[in-house]
């Protein structure tokens, strides 16, 4: 198991209910910048999606820039160990898709819900679903 | 514990260019929210004679409990204020991601007031307010205004802003934001005459509720109800969920009550050539939602303008398709498409300057008015497109349609007001108040004037009463307008009552904020605040004479399928009688102090 997304944007209305769900999910509570998630409107143009793409991503950058090694890899899933981050910013320059953004004094970043990601049940068109191979 | 509500609202002084947080009392609470809230600051602070355009209005933008939840449906922001339009008080709404981020501010909404000094851009960052120069943007269209704020307050703000209409105190003009409209009464004028072009929202707060697990459970059972709809074909908001708000246009020409060439004919020919289902056949289309909307029905089109250059537009929606479309014989969706673009970039209504220029046209072909360079013929595009750029600018023939369409008609005489398709000023919606006779009951008693958000319309167009009868019509007008005023205190999208239950909105209620009302309680807030609109409304002059419709209304529709309905004096008369006693008022439409006593209000 990995963070494996498939999105067809094209099917993508850009309500932000991937972003609403996720926010609820890490936090309990509303904030779109809470998401781990970001749908980025391009009209008339399709959206941009910025999340954790681990197939897709070369490398992973983010684990190598880490100065304290609070990022780590396993099975597929990158994961941020929020008492070892500093918050020197170092992962969110380094990552090619900016799906890690800095909530109060820490980086943070998608962690595909143990498998089951909220972003995925949240999207009423079915835009965003679990991938894989 | 905690709440979705702040209980507190920032007061901008536009004089002072200072902002200051006030809280929610003890009065204002049992309001609930949106337009709760914006009546009654409104009717409180602001003396009812004022002249809107004076810095003694005051422009109350506000959200509801469910606004920045994880509710379907509830995106939009509320903004109530003195129509420069109809002289009555005003609520108008605009959906997209605004709402939301004001909550994210940590408000329920602010206060505007006063006038600034110079035409300033206002930022609200969390609960602070600065101004900012507006120069750079005067005189640019309202989507261009918004670009700028992004520049310069950082790409993640939420805008709204005026266009050249708003500056110049078009009497329609609106307040835009990212497409979605403030639309209806003239809130543009206001945001213009206190010299703010625009404002933008950035917010770092989150929304919570008082129940989490309460809420979860209201919204998975709400979001099931609102795809089983969008999964039915013929739900009306199915309908507009595969092909947007003019999906339903067929099914209107079909019944014979299409709007059609300033309201003479039920039906529009070439109706098929600019509905929904055209536009996303014809054209490349992309469906947009509101802030966490399941049913998007914004409907994003790329096209080719008439001089074969790339555009693209959301919309148009069914009511422009009414107003730049059948009224105005127009079966050319390009001209459709570019007309919708004009109000939106000069930031006018589209349903009053469509209803406007109807009436110019046929005043033309009557030989009563005419301009220098625009043959005013209806389906005309260069007529149609010159027309909304003078109202625009304010130029010529478009100046007299400023003002609104009964004052165009008072001011050019003849006998025009009659063929005028107004309410207080404020042009008709897409439908045949001749054929609907819960529809007429609804234009002309309407508080903001020709309101299609608080009339039987699904019920009358559906079959599912008798559009024909006047019959009962006066307490289920009354109903609707009660009930609709209520779910806009949560600030709820129009359409969602049309597949949620009405125990829904109770339930919401006390999840979010932990306030218990029954259904029943609920909807008399909603009656509340009908009657201190209606209070305010008698104070700004109003009285039954307002609550009429124009003779057109009184003539037999043309044409086969609509069969020669019409509205007949004695029985709408009636009708109206009937509806003030089942409000509770005196026969010249002012309530009794029984009324007010009942209702808490005095």
């Amino acid at each position: 198991m990995g963070t494996a997304f498939r999105f067809d944007f094209e099917k993508c209305t850009e309500c932000k209910r991937c972003m609403i769900g996720c926010s609820v999910e890490k936090t309990g509570l509303v904030q779109l910048l809470d998401s781990r998630i970001t749908i980025e409107r391009n009209w008339p143009e399709l959206p941009e999606i910025r999340v954790c793409l681990f197939d897709a991503c070369d490398g992973h950058p983010c684990i190598a820039a880490c100065p304290v090694e609070s990022i780590s890899e396993k099975d597929g899933l990158v994961l941020i160990d929020a008492e070892a981050c500093t918050g020197c910013e170092a992962c969110i320059d380094a990552c090619p898709f900016h799906a890690i953004r800095m909530r109060g004094e820490v980086a943070v970043k998608c962690d595909f819900c143990a498998g089951d990601p909220e972003c995925v049940k949240a999207c009423v068109t079915v835009a965003i679903a679990k991938g894989g191979a | 514990m905690a709440s979705s509500m702040f209980d507190t609202l920032v007061r901008i002084d536009c004089t002072g260019r200072k902002g200051a947080a006030v809280s929610v009392g003890a009065d204002l609470a049992p309001f609930i929210g949106g337009m709760g809230y914006g009546t009654k600051i409104l009717v409180d602070e602001v003396d009812p004679g004022i002249d809107p355009l004076s810095e003694n209005n005051k422009i109350v933008l506000t959200t509801g409990p469910l606004t920045g939840t994880t509710a379907p449906m509830f995106p939009q922001a509320c903004i109530v204020t003195k129509s420069p339009l109809t002289g009555t008080i005003l609520n108008c709404y605009a959906g997209g991601f605004l709402g939301a981020e004001i909550k994210f501010c940590g408000i329920d909404g602010v206060i505007l007031e006063g006038r600034a000094p110079d035409w300033s851009l206002v930022l609200v960052e969390d609960g602070r307010v600065s101004f900012h120069d507006a120069r750079p943007v005067m005189g640019k269209g309202t989507a261009e205004t918004e670009r700028y704020m992004k520049e310069q307050f950082g790409p993640e703000v939420k805008t709204l802003s005026i266009g050249r209409a708003g500056e110049k105190s078009v009497a329609m003009a609106s307040i835009f934001s990212e497409t979605r409209t403030f639309g209806r009464g003239g809130a543009g004028a206001v945001l213009g005459s206190k010299r703010i072009k625009g404002m933008a929202f950035r917010g770092t707060r989150a929304v919570d509720v008082a129940d989490r697990k309460a809420f979860a459970d209201v919204t998975a059972r709400n979001i099931d109800v609102i795809k089983a709809a969008c999964r039915e074909e013929f739900n009306l908001v199915g309908m507009f969920s595969r092909a947007g708000t003019g999906a339903g246009m067929g099914l209107v020409n079909r019944r014979g009550a299409l709007a059609t060439k300033n309201h003479i004919y039920g039906v529009f020919p070439e109706g098929a050539e600019i509905d929904g289902w055209a536009y996303a056949k014809k054209y490349y289309t992309r469906a947009i939602s509101c802030f966490g909307c399941p049913v998007h029905c914004g409907m994003l089109h790329k096209f080719k303008k008439r001089d074969n250059s790339d555009s693209w537009l959301r919309g148009p929606e069914y009511e422009t398709m009414f107003s730049l479309g059948s009224e105005l014989v127009n079966k050319d969706p390009v001209t459709l498409a570019e007309a919708n673009q004009l109000c939106e970039d000069y930031g006018m209504d589209t349903l009053t300057v469509g209803v406007s220029i109807a009436w110019a046209f046929e005043m033309a072909e009557k030989g009563i008015l005419k301009d220098p360079e625009l043959s005013l013929a209806f389906g005309d595009s260069d007529s149609i497109l010159g027309l909304i750029r003078k109202i625009g600018e304010r130029e010529g023939l478009g100046d007299l349609l400023a003002g609104g369409p009964k004052v165009a008609a008072e001011k050019t005489g003849k006998g025009s007001i009659a063929a005028a398709m107004q309410v207080k000023n404020s042009g008709f919606a897409a439908w045949m108040p001749q054929m609907m006779k819960g529809v007429a009951l609804a234009f002309a008693t309407s508080n903001r004037g020709a309101c299609h958000k608080r009339a039987p319309i699904g019920d009358e167009i559906m079959g599912r009463i008798d559009m024909d009868s006047y019959q009962g019509k006066a307490p289920l007008v009354r109903e609707i307008q009660d009930t609709v005023n209520a779910i806009f205190t949560l600030v709820a999208c129009r359409f969602h009552e049309f597949v949620a239950p009405k125990e829904t909105y109770p339930q919401f209620l006390e999840a979010a904020t932990g306030a218990k009302l029954t259904l029943e309680q609920f909807i008399r807030v909603g009656e509340r605040i009908w009657n201190l609109e209606r209070l305010f409304n008698i104070g700004a002059g109003m009285s039954r004479k307002d609550d009429n419709l124009p003779d057109r209304c009184f003539e037999p529709i043309k044409g086969e399928a609509s069969k020669g309905a019409s509205l007949n004096h004695e029985d709408f008369d009636k009708m109206l009688d009937e509806y003030y006693a089942v409000r509770g008022w005196t026969r010249e439409g002012v309530p009794t102090p029984a009324t007010l006593k009942r209702l808490g209000i005095g």
